[in-house]
């Protein structure tokens, strides 16, 4: 594997150039950027009453984030459930556009090993999907401070980072078996479709209660950190990672690729 | 002599579909191998299979003494390839996609990358976004990319797709002077018997997955079919001559007369004074050789000019 910073060197400069993160970027901030205008109605009537809509909604939230503490959570939720998608998206990037560009090919027979290939499209992934929660994140601690939220503390706000961040990680962790989604379905319809089905199952699973099983709810029922978890629900979490990882490794490995 | 390609009764299945069959192919290294057949006879099948790419349901191949198995890492070091259309990533320039191609082949110097974009003769074209290339120079960029390690190895499909003619002449001198000068082996395929009669030692012909036939080029020049074809002002008359005299005149394209027997190949003189004897003289007669093309199709069966009448 001593050639795992060149593989990484290859996946970041792909990234880069193509703009995607950028995009990405631009596209996670709209997110903190919509919570900041329904807070901004919430709090004043007049424009609520002109909207009509969307002020039930935007109530609905100011009540759900009236100081720092409950601001933070809806963050974590936020990431859980929106940052899933966001991260399925990159994964089909980083795996599915070397089938959709073709480009697979090129690097099938060569002398370095389709592990640290896939690895390093992992390691990009992680990097990426980070970034992408700490843009979220940030400019929702920004909007926060400008809106002048009350009961703010360093404590809080340590306390609040910490929670976003491991709960980035948790999703993190239940994406590698979209890199598997991507490639068999070579391309990035599969995955995404397979993402939303995903998110929709977690709903489900949350009603019938058996949401602390499930990879993908797990962090969100961290994030709204109501009741602990129970320790089996981040051993699944991990076993989905790795049997992402395996699945994606075996079928790169072992598919035929014809095309 | 080592082998740089050996199969053995390699074979690729997909359900029903027999995509090769069979295929025992040598290729002895230091020779230009040209792999000959129609769209779809399986030939990319047949690469794909030799890089790894698909396994075979059938047989093995073993490429520079080394056993083809999926996802190794051996012998691709000194192997150099480009399957079907060279595609590269789009977002990055020339210069980026070789040093991509570069990275892939640890111990490759950087300066061979700069060495490639001026030997491939894409200098002014390095810092240019691979999106923006022509058909022509995306396919140079494929070639610098499977020169890029200066593989032992050559193994390219339809290499002269897309290319210019002085594109064309420009990729077969450089193949040469690779094999000449550094003892490559060249294994590429095309679909045009004259594109690689000039440049192959060896041709196999595939068609329909089966190998029909391998030959050299010397013997390419011997097995290709000959005529004597012979204008003639009475056709009636000169045909009645020659059948009475033991040849077996055929129906040539625009109403001549063409004969395949040897003995009057070789001997157009007395076929001459054989038709002014009989009162036809012959206002045209020459000796044709068949068509490259031709004899491709003819090998593969599909046969199209001389017709019996």
């Amino acid at each position: 594997m001593n050639n795992l910073p060149d593989m990484i060197w290859i996946e970041l400069r792909k990234a880069i150039r193509s703009r995607m993160p950028l995009w990405t970027a631009l596209g996670s901030l709209f997110l903190p950027l919509g919570i900041a205008f329904l807070m901004f109605v919430a709090k004043n009537p007049e424009v609520s009453k002109k909207l009509g809509l969307i002020s039930a909604k935007a109530d609905l939230l100011a009540y759900s984030a009236t100081d720092w503490s409950s601001y933070l959570g809806l963050y974590g939720m936020i990431i859980a459930a929106v940052g899933f998608l966001l991260f399925v998206l990159v994964v089909s990037w980083v795996f599915g556009r070397e089938f959709a560009d073709g480009t697979l090919k090129d690097m099938l027979a060569v002398p370095v090993p389709r592990g640290g290939i896939l690895l390093a499209k992992f390691t990009t992934v992680a990097i990426w999907s980070v970034a992408l929660s700490i843009v979220i994140y940030v400019a929702g601690l920004v909007i926060g401070a400008v809106i002048k939220l009350p009961g703010g503390s360093i404590s809080l706000i340590l306390q609040g980072s910490t929670m976003v961040l491991v709960t980035t990680g948790l999703v993190i962790l239940g994406v590698p078996p979209f890199a598997f989604f991507a490639s068999v379905g070579r391309g990035y319809l599969l995955p995404i479709g397979v993402a939303v089905l995903t998110l929709m199952t977690t709903n489900l699973m949350m009603v019938v209660g058996w949401a602390e099983y499930f990879p993908w709810a797990v962090p969100g029922l961290y994030a709204q950190g109501e009741t602990p978890l129970p320790p089996v629900s981040y051993w699944i979490v991990l076993f989905t990672a790795l049997v992402g990882m395996l699945a994606t490794y075996l079928w790169w490995k072992y598919a035929d690729q014809s095309r | 002599m080592s082998l740089a390609i050996e199969t053995h009764n390699l074979g690729k299945r997909y359900g029903d579909v027999t995509a090769v069959n069979s295929l025992s192919l040598r290729v002895a290294e230091g020779e230009i191998y040209a792999f000959l057949g129609l769209n779809g006879a399986g030939k990319t099948t047949t690469i794909r299979l030799l890089l790894g790419m698909v396994k075979p349901t059938a047989g093995y191949a073993d490429v520079l003494q080394t056993r083809v198995q999926p996802g190794r890492r051996e012998p691709w070091a000194a192997v150099g390839y480009m399957v079907e259309d060279s595609r590269a990533y789009p977002e990055l320039t020339v210069y980026e996609n070789l040093e991509v191609a570069r990275r892939l082949h640890p111990g490759v110097l950087p300066k061979a990358v700069d060495d490639m974009i001026e030997q491939m003769g894409l200098s002014a074209y390095a810092d240019r976004r691979a999106r923006t290339l022509s058909h022509g120079n995306a396919q140079r960029l494929g070639l610098a990319k499977a020169l890029l390690h200066a593989p032992q190895l050559i193994i390219l499909d339809e290499p002269s797709n897309g290319l210019d003619p002085a594109g064309i002449v420009e990729i077969r001198e450089l193949l040469q002077s690779l094999v000449r000068e550094h003892g490559v082996t060249v294994f590429m395929s095309s679909h045009i018997l004259a594109e690689v009669a000039r440049l192959a030692d060896r041709i196999g012909i595939i068609h329909e997955g089966r190998l029909i036939q391998e030959l050299n080029i010397s013997e390419l020049e011997r097995d290709r079919k000959r005529l004597l074809v012979l204008a003639v002002r009475q056709l009636a008359l000169a045909r009645t001559a020659l059948e009475a005299a033991g040849y077996t005149p055929l129906l040539h394209a625009d109403g001549a007369i063409a004969l395949e027997d040897a003995s009057a190949i070789d001997a157009p003189d007395i076929i001459a004074s054989l038709l002014v004897q009989a009162g036809a003289p012959p206002t045209r007669l020459m000796v044709e050789e068949e068509e490259l093309e031709q004899y491709f199709l003819r090998l593969v069966g599909l046969e199209a000019g001389v017709q019996n009448e």
